[in-house]
């Protein structure tokens, strides 16, 4: 398949297609697409211009979610609220390095309130890639059909119409997981399922989320995994 | 770098929600620098983390905007700490040689069975699961053992097959407790690995009972 030779604008066209295409593909969500760009604008205002009101808007959409996610991880109130402060904080004081062509602003936020949360817990930072690493492989970059859904708004768009389609029994794990910070085997407990089962929503939605991100049928699958549900 | 066996879907999701031990995460993390692949898998999962945090219930907050700028106003600026360079070592990603105090060749390594020596990383008590450099000799077949949990494998230097395949440089074995595996080192060379468990590895067999009492994994 020729996906390495598709560029962005094939993606561009996909998604403004209002369905026509693709017929299970949700239009994209005029009110979400307006959210996106309103925080997106708001991050970089904040970050080139210091500007208080910006921020408020971030704050007012976002802070209230986050102490969501905390507490949902089983945190209790209190803290949550506290650590919510500090994560405004950081994103007040960190708002220059936000690239919207890197990242939605959501990404950028929810990988912010995360890497918070584990300093929060256990004292050291959370273990990433340095990109800078001499070793880094960069190569199959460009090559890899997973490349042209680069983390940038466009493909938060389709992600969301991705995350929407996927069947209820998935998109529960998907939520459990992110959302209360509980392992595959508290899951597999909660919903009174074998974890096996657990895990292979979780492959099922991941792979569909790509393969929605990606266009079309993915690579993906040849990787080494001998579980079989 | 070739690499050819890469992380599970399971495993990079709980890496993006931030359900990972930090040994797990300096594992995730080496494999990530070394696979632009995996390094795309983990940002759509990171992605998915935002579009969740978009559409979540609100909590009621109890401050607002304006009190946690006057909270900023109030204090020394903070400065994001910087990662102090780590000592360079060629062919090892950062998050692995940021934990050496010396080049792999020149590591305190503690003899712990026949052909088996092992560079502890981690101060975990046992039972908690290990996090530690393993430096193996060549053509050395390690004893059957499955896990309880996750186990994860990064290859460092070197090779070794296992049931799954051959893993080399820069390769992830992902492993959950459905697995039983009996990697053999290759002939021409040793391996070193750098290994993360969630929980005690079960070594089936005498040797390999005698083996877990040294090892400690």
């Amino acid at each position: 398949m020729c996906t390495t030779e598709l560029s962005n604008a094939d993606v561009v066209t996909r998604t403004d297609k209002p369905s026509a295409d693709r017929t299970l593909t949700r239009a994209p969500d005029p009110a979400a697409a307006e959210l996106r760009k309103t925080m997106g604008d708001a991050l970089v205002a904040v970050g080139k211009h210091r500007d208080e009101q910006a921020f408020a808007l971030v704050f007012d959409y976002y802070a209230g979610r986050i102490k969501s996610f905390l507490m949902g991880k089983a945190m209790n109130e209190d803290t949550a609220e506290e650590l919510t402060q500090e994560i405004m904080l950081t994103v007040w004081r960190r708002a220059e390095s936000y690239d919207p062509k890197k990242a939605a602003a959501s990404t950028w936020l929810f990988t912010i309130a995360r890497n918070r949360r584990i300093d929060y817990l256990r004292g050291n930072s959370r273990i990433e890639v340095e990109l800078d690493d001499e070793i880094l492989e960069v190569e199959t970059t460009e090559n890899d059909p997973q490349a042209r859904y680069v983390a940038d708004s466009q493909s938060a768009a389709t992600l969301e119409a991705a995350l929407a389609k996927l069947p209820q029994e998935q998109r529960q794990v998907m939520h459990l997981s992110y959302f209360r910070g509980q392992s595959h085997g508290a899951i597999a407990k909660w919903l009174n399922l074998p974890v096996g089962t657990v895990k292979s929503r979780i492959r099922l939605a991941m792979q569909s989320v790509r393969k929605e991100l990606q266009g079309e049928t993915d690579a993906l699958d040849r990787d080494d995994f001998l579980d079989s549900d | 770098m070739n690499v050819s066996h890469h992380l599970t879907d399971e495993t990079l999701q709980d890496y993006a929600c931030g359900s990972l031990a930090a040994s797990m995460e300096t594992l995730v993390a080496c494999h990530l620098t070394v696979c632009a692949h995996c390094r795309l898998r983990s940002e759509a999962a990171d992605q998915v983390g935002g579009v969740l945090l978009a559409s979540a219930e609100k909590s009621a907050m109890r401050t607002s905007a304006g009190d946690v700028l006057a909270i900023r106003a109030a204090r020394k600026p903070a400065v994001d700490p910087q990662p102090d360079a780590p000592t360079l070592q060629p062919g090892i990603p950062r998050p692995l040689a940021r934990l050496l105090p010396k080049p792999v060749s020149q590591l305190d390594w503690r003899r712990v069975a026949p052909g088996i020596k092992q560079y502890d990383l981690g101060s975990e008590p046992r039972g908690k699961g290990a996090f530690k450099l393993l430096h193996l000799a060549p053509g050395l077949v390690l004893s059957d053992h499955s896990h309880i949990d996750r186990e994860l494998t990064y290859v460092v230097q070197g090779c070794y097959t296992d049931e799954i395949g051959t893993f080399s440089t820069g390769d992830i074995a992902d492993l959950d407790g459905n697995h039983a595996h009996r990697p053999v080192v290759s002939a021409d060379a040793p391996c070193i690995a750098l290994i993360a468990t969630q929980s005690p590895v079960r070594y089936s067999g005498f040797f390999g009972r005698v083996m877990q009492r040294f090892v400690g994994i």
